[in-house]
């Protein structure tokens, strides 16, 4: 079964520094029907404008990942972490027991757009941690690159989370489809976050994302242009 | 969502009472509180503060993690922390403002800090507080740790508001 959640049916926050689609309810946005998929809890698609970004603020108990498609996020937390995250890097916050932090756009020149992806963990009051990582972009080009999983891998960077869960990247080419083999009980989000993408011969736009369920797997590939995506295999 | 909202407003030049007031926050945070923080303006003219360096680069820093308490804040909130510098005098004024700036501050829990524990600060708070009608949680004794102390007590505070609330004497 596959259900489309168009990128132009998304709640929405616009203010003089931000503009933000939100796939699942979040913040001043909320529709019961949209509450998040599976243990994906929030999927906002954010453009900072130069300068701006999200003052200091708490979370407690989530997994929060951030992905740049363009610019730059400066971070800054109560753990003491300072980074700035750019694109083909991931940055995976889980804030446990709690964390305060603030991240703006690191350029007064340059806009950034990211996304940012909150992962319901699967115990609370853990340790509060943070983790980033770049990889090459090469290694998402035709090809679906970990970024995030539960189990700690040895063979390349990838961020582990709390959550019985994988997050993959891929940028795709038109005629170049790979397949996607999903495991039984699965759920998998496809979320398209520039571009076109087909997803079993149903087309996605830029924004839009896809819930799977009780299919055996996928053919992903570009749509009539490349497209990137992002992929949540959910328990 | 939380069943208590925290607001936590500092005055802060050099970083050390914002330290205090992110750890009030962290620990209301911990106790599952919702968490808005708030710094209030300089008072200082721009060629006072153009005049110190360190000053200056925190406060562009400062002005961009936080913006000044507004009116509907203290409304929102369940918890009022206060966290002030050391040394002030002039800024105290400004978190009476904070309190005055609307009525329903009446029942509300205020948890005034200082740096280094300062009595006559901690006092002038107290009063205004209380004055306002709002239940004032007493400092934590000092243990040479503010830091530790703060995010303590912004633990201790959640909790307070918490029962207040489930007894029906809260906010």
């Amino acid at each position: 079964m596959l259900t489309l959640r168009k990128a132009e049916e998304r709640g929405q926050t616009r203010l003089d520094w931000l503009t933000s689609y939100h796939t699942f309810s979040f913040g001043g946005y909320s529709d019961p029907r949209h509450m998040g998929f599976r243990a994906l809890r929030v999927l906002n698609d954010d453009r900072v404008a130069p300068g701006g970004g999200f003052g200091a603020h708490g979370h407690r108990d989530m997994e929060i990942l951030s992905y740049v498609l363009e610019g730059g996020l400066a971070h800054r937390d109560s753990m003491g972490e300072k980074h700035v995250l750019g694109p083909n890097e991931v940055q995976v916050m889980s804030a446990g027991t709690g964390v305060i932090h603030g991240e703006f756009n690191a350029s007064s020149t340059e806009p950034t757009h990211f996304l940012q992806i909150w992962i319901i963990p699967s115990a609370e009051d853990l340790e509060p941690s943070y983790q980033q990582f770049a990889y090459a972009p090469g290694e998402k080009l035709g090809a679906l690159r970990l970024l995030a999983g539960p189990d700690r891998i040895t063979d390349r960077p990838a961020a582990v989370i709390h959550q019985d869960a994988k997050v993959y990247a891929a940028r795709l080419r038109p005629a170049e489809p790979i397949e996607y083999s999903i495991g039984s009980g699965r759920h998998v989000w496809v979320q398209c976050a520039v571009g076109e993408i087909d997803v079993n011969g149903l087309r996605l736009k830029e924004g839009d994302g896809l819930a799977v369920s009780e299919e055996p797997g996928l053919t992903l590939g570009g749509g009539s242009r490349d497209g990137e995506l992002l992929l949540f295999d959910l328990a | 969502m939380s069943d208590v909202n925290v607001l936590v407003v500092f005055y802060s030049r050099s970083g050390r009472t914002e330290r205090l007031a992110l750890a009030a926050g962290l620990g209301a945070i911990q106790a599952r509180a919702n968490l808005r923080l708030r710094r209030l303006a300089d008072l200082a003219t721009p060629a006072m503060i153009e005049a110190s360096p360190t000053w200056k680069e925190t406060l562009i820093r400062m002005n961009r993690d936080y913006v000044a308490p507004r009116p509907a804040d203290p409304a929102w909130a369940d918890v009022i922390v206060l966290a002030t510098p050391a040394e002030s005098s002039v800024e105290v004024e400004g978190y009476c403002d904070v309190l005055r700036s609307t009525g329903t501050t009446a029942g509300k829990v205020a948890a005034p800090i200082a740096a280094g524990m300062n009595e006559t600060i901690l006092r002038a708070l107290y009063g205004a507080a209380a004055c306002a009608g709002m239940i004032v949680a007493p400092v934590r004794p000092d243990s040479g740790d503010d830091i530790a102390a703060a995010r303590e007590h912004g633990r201790v505070v959640v909790e307070m508001a918490r029962a207040l609330k489930r007894a029906g004497a809260g906010p």
